[in-house]
């Protein structure tokens, strides 16, 4: 406030200018009075008064220019000329504002999305050595997956290249008591030196110590058994249900139906082991550690001065012992090391690039624009700055007002661009759910740096190669009218500015257009089953409560045939896992058909899901052969498999699997031999971008398992049933919530939600650069018919038809249009292919989307020209050649 | 018939204006008119004195406030200061003995 009244102030203060004009207007006036006193009318006395003194302006400014501050003074004395000149057009200068303002809050907001998503080192001490680790098997076409905890404590043993090595998982678990309802959190059970490993640091008391790790046991359902357990809370959960309070360390919460001590409180969100994860408990590297269930979160340490890379040789070569002494579990799997920032937001790279480089595009544009807007208004003013020069004004003082003219708007419009930005900012962390780190989005100093220089270099584009024309002009062709009319080296300049517009519009255009269509595609790709009308609620069955596989599927058969009874519900089901979902146990066993005595039978991996019966009705997967999982399936029936086509293909080539028996290798467990049931149709488990996975399907009545995702189909246009669902799961097991409550639609839809937000950001770039790109031909033509109307008007007294007339106009539209879509065709063809790996069912070279760019441009020129070609071909040829 | 007014010899205008100042304080106009009318040969221009007032006052000899003038408008007038006063005397000095040694050579025959 303080500041604001100094500022005005300043401004307000009666300049030495100002002084210096009153003090020889009194002057003036003196010498005006003595002339009347000595009888001569006052018009004449005031006219003899200005022969004799000559005029005062130039003498105040000079006495002005020699005070102490002047030039402060003087740049404060044209920035007010420059604001009321401004004012006096308020369309001009509304407009220029609102373009910088586009272009540079576009811009601006990628690139603090980019910034502080891809860029921003993660939050924890020296971030470049950490690393995360994954065990890959090339020979069945495993990139990256889990570690197993095995494998995990044999590096630990044997690997120099880390100082740490840890692990973690994650799971749900139900929580309860404190006056809140049971809900079901995403746990992590992370060992003992994850916590060090990273850096993390804690809000109030500690992490775990190696005593609660030691003690911290799991039973094979992972049910915590250990003695007196401790748990660690993350900072949203602290929040949410404990509402920040400061003493909850000393506390006690149910987890599981057993009694955790609270030890410590995170100081700030971590996405690890997972994204979403809420409390924490210690996990223990010990014991019967398994070399073959993949499925831990493995992260690392380097020591100082080791790479990645050599780490991950390191690790390769005892991977490669291993799979020597413990063929079985280990024969064909090796490792993989990446740093861990890239590895967090490597998904998210491609269309945050790609949208950064939109929003430069669109600033280019909106400053092509903002360029048109002050040629056309330096030239509208035409001769006055040369008139100034050829009245003694001094250059300086000329350049500088035309530089305050132009760096006003810009300014204005650079902050505007910055609210604008941080607008755009808000609405991130909704609108993208899945862009790792958007929840702490903020415009920061680097956002404020690149707002500035985006609105500095629009200036520059737009107005200070016009200002300083200006003053370059030669006085006496400027103001010789017959010259002014159509200046043809300016004209060649905007025709440039227009064609590098639509140039740069047809690249994103095409960008937009490629994305719509990849999305379509995506859209349009069936997933192998019927999404729509589909409920999905995870359940993390409690580990003590349902410690026995009959007390599971005592529980699902019970909620199951309670859901089927709702009024509305066609089918219910559930499965470990479900296609285009996050949740539930995903994993992979090596099986073998059942060879004849003699024969090696070739050993695949297939991905293991437990069903329920209904669950293939429920997501409509076609049974190609055999039968569903039906009551038959009992744990005491014979023991059954379905298996998926590709697997059946893999297996049986001849497409004789049902009757057959495969044998499912469970490493520890033993191998167990099954009979093959049923061949189920493929799915595109991982969304339609995917390629289906070979299955395994085993009845739960036979294999229980605690963690199901329930489904229900709902009948077309039944009334939401979220609510009576809660109900029936409330009635079965107060305790016993669903994780979550989804439509399945929204799930598969999110498995390309990344594609589908890029999109939409692009496609609204190009609509903005389209109509940007029109209004700047529109403004072009429309001048350049201004001044021709005297040409104009002689080809219509010499018999051009208005036809004709009208083609002139469209003839240069078309012209300037058709240059731009050539150069902008060439940048495409260099540039689309940075796009691949963002596109699914289209190639960067997509004929539909060129075509589609083509039509936009072709609705931009006609749109631009119409109004401009009919003023043209309605001009009065006599009143325009009488003009003059 | 009258004959035409002189500018003013370089220099002199410091000299002129101080003196002016001494009976008390004097807007611009008044100053030139004082020294046209008094000298009866020097013309007095704005694009001269009002410089040479700046120049006066960033030296500190005069200075400035704005006050009502005799026909009650706002004008600047200008007030001798002590090392004005000081200067004024000194330069005097010099000037007639400068003007004495020039009048005896001119008059040497």
């Amino acid at each position: 406030m303080a500041t604001w009244r100094g500022l005005s102030g300043w401004w307000r203060q009666r300049t030495a200018f100002d002084e210096a004009r009153e003090e020889l207007r009194f002057h003036v006036e003196m010498l005006v009075e003595e002339k009347r006193r000595a009888g001569v009318p006052e018009a004449e006395a005031r006219r003899e008064a200005r022969l004799e003194l000559g005029e005062v302006e130039p003498c105040a400014e000079q006495l002005a220019d020699g005070r102490p501050g002047a030039t402060l003074e003087a740049i404060r004395r044209d920035a007010r000329m420059a604001l009321r000149r401004l004012r006096h057009a308020p369309a001009f200068s509304l407009a220029v504002i609102a373009l910088v303002a586009l272009g540079v809050g576009a811009s601006t907001a990628m690139f603090t999305l980019v910034d502080q998503v891809l860029l921003r080192p993660l939050p924890f001490p020296a971030p470049e050595r950490l690393v995360r680790l994954f065990e890959t098997s090339p020979g069945r076409g495993v990139a990256q997956t889990g570690v197993a905890r095995g494998n995990l404590a044999t590096w630990r043993a044997q690997a120099r290249s880390f100082e740490q090595l840890a692990l973690g998982y994650a799971t749900g678990r139900t929580i309860a008591g404190g006056g809140s309802e049971a809900e079901v959190l995403l746990t992590g059970q992370v060992s003992c030196d994850f916590f060090p490993l990273l850096g993390v640091a804690v809000r109030h008391g500690r992490t775990f110590d190696a005593e609660e790790c030691r003690r911290a046991t799991y039973s094979s359902a992972a049910a915590p058994t250990g003695a007196d357990p401790v748990i660690v809370l993350g900072h949203g959960l602290w929040q949410r249900r404990f509402g920040g309070d400061p003493g909850v360390v000393g506390r006690t919460v149910s987890l599981e139906r057993r009694t955790f001590r609270v030890i410590g409180v995170l100081a700030a969100p971590l996405d690890l082991p997972e994204p979403g994860v809420e409390a924490f408990l210690p996990w223990e590297l010990e014991g019967a550690m398994p070399h073959d269930q993949r499925y831990t979160v493995a992260l690392g340490r380097l020591r100082a001065g080791v790479t990645p890379e050599a780490s991950k040789s390191e690790l390769a070569a005892i991977a490669a012992d291993l799979a020597r002494q413990r063929p079985q579990t280990n024969a064909g799997w090796s490792v993989d090391v990446a740093p861990l920032q890239p590895h967090a937001t490597a998904a998210a790279r491609p269309a945050l690039l790609a949208l950064l480089a939109g929003s430069v595009l669109l600033l280019a544009i909106a400053c092509g624009n903002a360029a048109l807007l002050f040629l056309a208004r330096a030239s509208a003013r035409g001769p006055e700055a040369a008139l100034r020069l050829a009245l003694g004004a001094s250059r300086v003082r000329v350049l500088r007002e035309g530089l305050l003219e132009t760096l006003i708007p810009c300014a204005a419009g650079g902050l505007a661009g910055l609210l604008l930005a941080a607008a755009l900012l808000a609405i991130v962390p909704q609108a993208w759910p899945d862009l790792p780190r958007a929840v702490a989005l903020q415009l920061d100093t680097r956002a404020a740096a690149f707002a500035l220089a985006a609105t500095l270099g629009s200036a520059l584009v737009a107005g200070l190669w016009p200002a300083w024309r200006a003053t370059r002009q030669d006085p006496r062709r400027a103001l010789d009218t017959a010259q002014r009319v159509v200046g043809g080296r300016e004209r060649g300049v905007r025709g440039g500015l227009v064609v590098a517009e639509v140039a740069l519009t047809v690249a994103l255009l095409t960008g937009a257009g490629l994305l719509l269509r990849s999305v379509r595609s995506l859209e349009s790709t069936s997933p192998g089953f019927q999404a729509e009308g589909v409920l999905v609620a995870p359940v993390f069955l409690d580990s003590q409560e349902y410690a026995t596989g009959e007390r599971s599927r005592q529980y699902y058969a019970q909620l199951l045939e309670r859901l089927r009874a709702l009024p509305g519900v066609l089918a219910a089901g559930a499965a470990t896992r479900l296609p285009a979902s996050p949740v539930g146990p995903d994993f992979a066993r090596p099986v073998w058909p059942a060879g004849e005595a003699g024969t090696t039978a070739p050993k695949t991996e297939a991905w293991v899901r437990m069903l329920t019966p209904g669950y293939l009705e429920t997501l409509q997967v076609p049974v190609v052969a055999g039968r569903a999982f039906d009551a038959t399936d009992t744990p005491d029936s014979r023991p059954v498999v379905a298996v998926n086509q590709s697997l059946a293909r893999r297996l049986w080539p001849a497409g004789d699997a049902v009757g057959r028996t495969l044998v499912v290798d469970y490493s520890t467990a033993g191998t167990y031999s099954y009979e093959v049931v049923g061949v189920y149709a493929d799915v595109r488990f991982r969304g339609p971008r995917s390629e289906p996975l070979d299955e395994l399907f085993l009845p739960h009545a036979q294999r229980s398992y605690l963690i199901m995702n329930v489904t229900l189909r709902t009948a077309a246009g039944a009334p939401p049933m979220a609510e009576a669902v809660r109900q029936v799961f409330r009635a079965v097991d107060a305790q016993q919530p669903p994780q979550a409550m989804h439509r399945l639609e929204d799930l598969l839809g999110a498995t390309f939600v990344r594609e589908r937000r890029a999109m939409q950001l692009a496609v609204g770039f190009g609509v903005a650069a389209s109509t940007l790109c029109a209004l700047g031909l529109y403004g072009l033509l429309a001048y350049g018919v201004d001044g021709r109307r005297r040409e104009l008007a002689v080809r219509a007294a010499l018999g051009a038809g208005r036809a004709r007339l009208m083609r002139l106009v469209a003839g240069e539209a078309t012209t300037l249009v058709a240059l731009g879509l050539a150069l902008g065709a060439l940048a495409t063809a260099a540039t689309a292919p940075a796009l691949a790996s963002l596109l699914h069912g289209v190639g960067p070279a997509d004929p539909v989307t060129a075509a589609g760019v083509l039509a936009a441009l072709a609705l931009v020129a006609l749109a631009a020209s119409a109004v401009p070609a009919w003023r043209a071909a309605s001009l009065d040829p006599a009143r325009e050649l009488r003009r003059d | 018939m009258d004959t035409p007014p002189l500018d003013l010899l370089p220099g002199t205008l410091d000299l002129l204006v101080l003196r002016t100042l001494v009976p008390g304080p004097l807007h611009g106009w008044g100053i030139g008119q004082r020294i046209e009318q008094v000298s009866g040969v020097f013309r007095v221009k704005i694009g001269s004195l009002y410089p040479a007032l700046q120049r006066l006052e960033q030296a500190g000899l005069i200075t400035a406030s704005w006050q009502a003038s005799e026909n009650n408008r706002r004008a600047r007038y200008y007030k001798l200061t002590r090392r004005g006063q000081a200067r004024l005397e000194r330069e005097q000095d010099d000037w007639q003995r400068a003007a004495a040694g020039i009048a005896r050579v001119l008059e040497t025959r």
